[in-house]
């Protein structure tokens, strides 16, 4: 293994700490009203008072939501190396209620050292850990509960939370139940005799500020000086991202991105793509390689489709929009071939093809999604008689067409009037 | 007629195929496999000859490499989207076989349900193979995502790839919505930067997208192939690159308006140029301005016709070269599509009629049989040429576009039958002769109808074997099957011309 140079090493250390959630949420975390302190404030409190308690994340997806709580999580868990033990589950692995005990007492046993018996029925676990809970109760340990996609273990009959919740009822347990949720009203989503017990603690998760932003670039994109790079390549590369960030021009990119979407997690694609894109040999980043990675977000996959079609499938598309045009409620292949020979009878244009082709044509269209069929009902008819819709709008189609490489003209002109 | 899925995938140079060689079950128990086994073994290529490989995929090569990183790098989750045969599986496998890293291959079209695809990411993983040791079972059993999730955490260990093939499948699965979510958020939910995940999908992220929030991918795509693009995929590997080049220059430009599917060009082309370089006697030649002209008038009558199919299904290579052969002679003769006119299966005339009289079934309402097949044949079409109002124009209009809504019609056997027997009646003299020729039946069996009805409900069952008849479920107040006709209309006139019956008399048209 030959040595790696200090560019592949930098790009190495910088696309790490993108993909560690603990790493770039820690600066957020150090003032005193931040979701970090107060929710290390709860649950210590609950740690060391031994009472009962459980609290909802809310906040849209990739708000750092599962990191804040995971640094918190760590911090205890130094803090308080005996008392705590935390129990992880994710609504999108655990909503069966069978599975989410299984595995609640699957951890449970790997904490404690037992023995986990895979063949445990449902009431065996349950009573398991009530059980578990009231003897960590009587040793003053407490138990987190974490529940990630909160609002997937709400479905059905929320078995699961009623019986925590029901536990954390009497006097000698003693357990935290966090949820997190995408979903800003999952608390409304529980049942009477779940909501009633549920302590209705929610904390909040907002995209970072502009401000908050400038400083978690620095935070993430400046090396370190005192590690093993060559000392001029570490100032050299902290020079140029100064550069970078004072550049107006770097402000605009940042600011269409915010007005896109300010997410903790778009932004983190961002600048993991802009890193991606350094080159290796200057061992530099550049605002050249921002601005590619905006574009390479700003995708707009509908007009990407219609500049994939031939112009076969063009002019079927034209077709289709002209229907709709003139407001026939629904359609078909055959009748899109009818209007495909209105119009090719009145302009002699030089692309009419035979009907299998256009069937085939038709067929790619649908696998790209670009048409689907209208409904699921009437599978007994054959393709070419179930009515079919159009998957993008008139100006997408429009702007397609427009920037196809070799659209006819006569399309453009069809799809006006 | 549904065009079915294109069987790229066995063509594919899988991982499954090409690493036979390297895990090869060691007998023995020295060899202890490793993680770099999972590698592609040969020695790795060079980024040259990956990008000489994939013509017009230079920039999507290099944004892969890129996003990869160097080795062991940490990386977040990555979907490659684009269309049918814009080699996004290849490329993948290609640069990886470039970085030589070790990488995890499953298809969800092989994989085809939860189950067998966690099972086959976690064989592979583990360095299982199924055999006849171990009675051809999987590593370990796994059908839930929770169970996945813990096993893969123990079985990482080195950095490794996991290319998930066809994403767009599992939209189709039982519970299909759930597993997309849960693979979106697997690389989230396992927290462990070993496992870099490469999603291939033939649709755009934005089908993906539900209400339970989503959290995409970096999205890589891959265009469908522009015209110089594909002169340049076509052109690799011709033995003879001018003759091919100049061959290309005659065909690409009209095919790539119809389609630009590798795949799909790939077919047609390779029969056209059989044609094309029949003339030439060597094919090493490279030809000059006026050969290229004279092979290109040879060629010309062949693309319109060749534009307009979408494949050729021949039992014999010869017979389609004869078929080719007439229908050059038939296109020279006369400029249109009257090759198209000929009817080119081989039918017997009765089932030619029964074809018809489905048609018709299916496509008149069936009140009117009894004006239409009255003694006098047809339908006296003066009664109708009543000067029409706007308001009965604009309803006519409506019942004509419900009617093509509709799509054909269902009737019951015994109103095929009937029809059957009137067409035929009326139908020229030479059906009745071979009637009685059957009716001369060594065994004498029977002398009237039942011979003649008992072949043709055979001939019934065949032509709902070829598909132009189907069978649509029953009638809820008679309860018996109902039939429907899936001829079109071209080819229920052309069925017709070759029996010189008149269809268009007998068709109702609103």
């Amino acid at each position: 293994m030959d040595k790696e140079t200090p560019a592949e090493k930098s790009l190495n250390l910088i696309r790490g700490r993108l993909c560690a959630p603990s790493f770039v949420f820690r600066p957020l975390c150090a003032s005193s009203d931040s979701n970090y302190s107060k929710l290390k404030f709860i649950v210590s409190t609950s740690i060391t008072e031994g009472c009962n308690n459980s609290i909802l994340l809310l906040g849209p997806r990739g708000s750092g939501k599962a990191a804040v709580l995971d640094l918190v999580v760590g911090d205890l868990l130094q803090e308080f190396p005996d008392s705590v033990s935390v129990i992880r589950l994710n609504g999108l692995l655990h909503s069966d209620d069978n599975c989410a005990f299984k595995e609640i007492a699957r951890q449970l046993c790997m904490e404690h050292h037992l023995l986990f018996s895979k063949m445990a029925s449902l009431d065996e676990n349950s009573q398991f850990i009530v059980a578990m809970l009231r003897e960590c109760g009587l040793a003053h340990k407490t138990i987190i509960f974490v529940l990630d996609e909160f609002d997937m273990f709400a479905q059905g009959k929320q078995r699961l939370l009623y019986s925590l919740l029901d536990a954390m009822q009497s006097v000698t347990s003693q357990a935290v139940v966090i949820g997190i949720s995408s979903r800003l009203d999952a608390d409304q989503l529980l049942e009477k005799r779940v909501r009633s017990r549920f302590s209705h603690r929610k904390i909040l998760f907002l995209p970072p500020s502009r401000e908050e932003f400038d400083g978690l670039l620095e935070h993430l994109l400046s090396l370190p000086a005192d590690s093993s790079f060559p000392s001029g390549y570490v100032s050299r590369f902290n020079e140029k991202i100064k550069n970078i960030k004072s550049d107006t021009r770097f402000k605009d990119i940042l600011r269409t991105l915010f007005n896109a979407n300010s997410t903790m997690n778009s932004l983190l694609k961002f600048i993991f793509r802009a890193v991606s894109l350094m080159n290796l040999e200057s061992g530099l980043l550049s605002l050249e390689n921002f601005k590619a990675a905006l574009s390479s977000m700003q995708r707009q996959p509908k007009l990407e489709a219609v500049r994939d079609c031939s112009i076969l499938e063009l002019y079927l598309l034209v077709c289709m929009r002209r229907l709709e045009v003139k407001e026939q409620r629904s359609y078909n292949f055959i009748s899109v071939m009818k209007e495909y020979k209105t119009i090719h009878d009145s302009f002699q244009t030089s692309d009419y093809y035979a009907q299998n082709v256009c069937l085939r044509a038709f067929e790619h269209l649908r696998e790209r999604q670009v048409t689907c069929y209208a409904e699921n009902r009437g599978q007994t008819q054959t393709g070419e008689y179930r009515p079919m819709k159009l998957l993008i709008s008139a100006s997408e189609l429009h702007q397609g067409m427009r920037s196809h490489a070799c659209c006819p003209a006569i399309l453009l002109k069809l799809l006006d009037h | 007629m549904l065009r079915e899925e294109s069987p790229k995938v066995t063509r594919r140079s899988t991982r499954s195929s090409s690493s036979v060689t390297v895990e090869k079950p060691e007998p023995n128990e020295t060899h202890l496999p490793t993680v770099d086994d999972l590698t592609f073994g040969e020695e790795s290529i060079s980024l040259d000859a990956v990008l000489s490989n994939f013509p017009g995929r230079r920039s999507q090569i290099f944004d892969l490499i890129r996003l990869m990183g160097p080795l062991d790098c940490p990386a977040l989750p990555v979907m490659i989207y684009g269309g049918a045969s814009t080699g996004k599986t290849s490329v993948v496998l290609h640069v990886l076989r470039h970085l030589n890293r070790p990488f995890v291959y499953s298809s969800c079209r092989t994989c085809y349900n939860p189950r067998i695809l966690f099972e086959s990411i976690l064989n592979q993983l583990l360095l299982h193979r199924k055999c006849s040791l171990n009675g051809y079972s999987s590593a370990k059993r796994c059908d839930k995502p929770s169970d996945f999730v813990n096993l893969l955490r123990d079985a990482l260990s080195n950095m490794v790839y996991l290319i998930l093939d066809n994403v767009d499948l599992i939209r189709d699965w039982d519970k299909g919505s759930m597993i997309l979510q849960f693979l979106f958020s697997l690389y989230t939910v396992l927290k462990m930067p070993q496992l870099s995940i490469i999603l291939i999908s033939g649709l755009p992220p934005d089908v993906y997208y539900s209400n339970m929030g989503y959290t995409d991918p970096l999205s890589l795509y891959f265009p469908e192939y522009s015209e110089e693009d594909l002169r340049q995929i076509f052109l690799r590997n011709q033995a003879n690159r001018r003759l091919y080049s100049a061959f290309l220059d005659v065909v690409l430009k009209p095919f790539c308006r119809v389609t630009r599917s590798v795949e799909e060009l790939c077919t047609t082309f390779a029969s056209l140029f059989r044609k094309y370089c029949e003339p030439l006697d060597d094919l090493g030649i490279s030809p000059n301005e006026d050969m290229k002209r004279r092979l290109y008038s040879n060629l010309k009558p062949l693309i319109a016709p060749c534009l307009n199919e979408i494949f050729r299904v021949s039992s014999h290579p010869r017979d389609g070269d004869t078929r080719g052969e007439r229908r050059q002679k038939a296109s020279c003769s006369s400029e249109n599509r009257e090759e198209l006119e000929i009817l080119d299966f081989h039918m017997s005339t009765s089932a030619k009629y029964l074809l018809i009289a489905a048609f018709l079934a299916s496509r008149n309402p069936a009140t009117l049989d009894a004006s239409m097949f009255d003694s006098t044949g047809g339908m006296d079409n003066r009664k109708r040429k009543r000067k029409a109002s706007e308001k009965s124009m604009e309803k006519k209009e409506i019942a004509e576009q419900e009617a093509v809504m509709k799509g054909p019609g269902s009737f019951p056997l015994e109103r095929l039958l009937a029809i059957f027997q009137c067409i035929a009646s009326v139908g020229n003299s030479s059906f009745g002769e071979e009637e009685e020729e059957e009716d001369e039946d060594p065994t004498g069996y029977d002398k009237e109808n039942n011979n003649l009805m008992s072949d043709i409900l055979l001939q019934v069952s065949s032509l709902c074997d070829a598909n132009f008849l189907i069978k649509s479920g029953s009638c809820p107040l008679e309860g018996s099957v109902r039939y429907r006709s899936m001829v079109s209309e071209d080819l229920a006139l052309k069925a017709a011309r070759s029996l010189n019956f008149p269809l268009s008399k007998y068709l109702y048209r609103r």
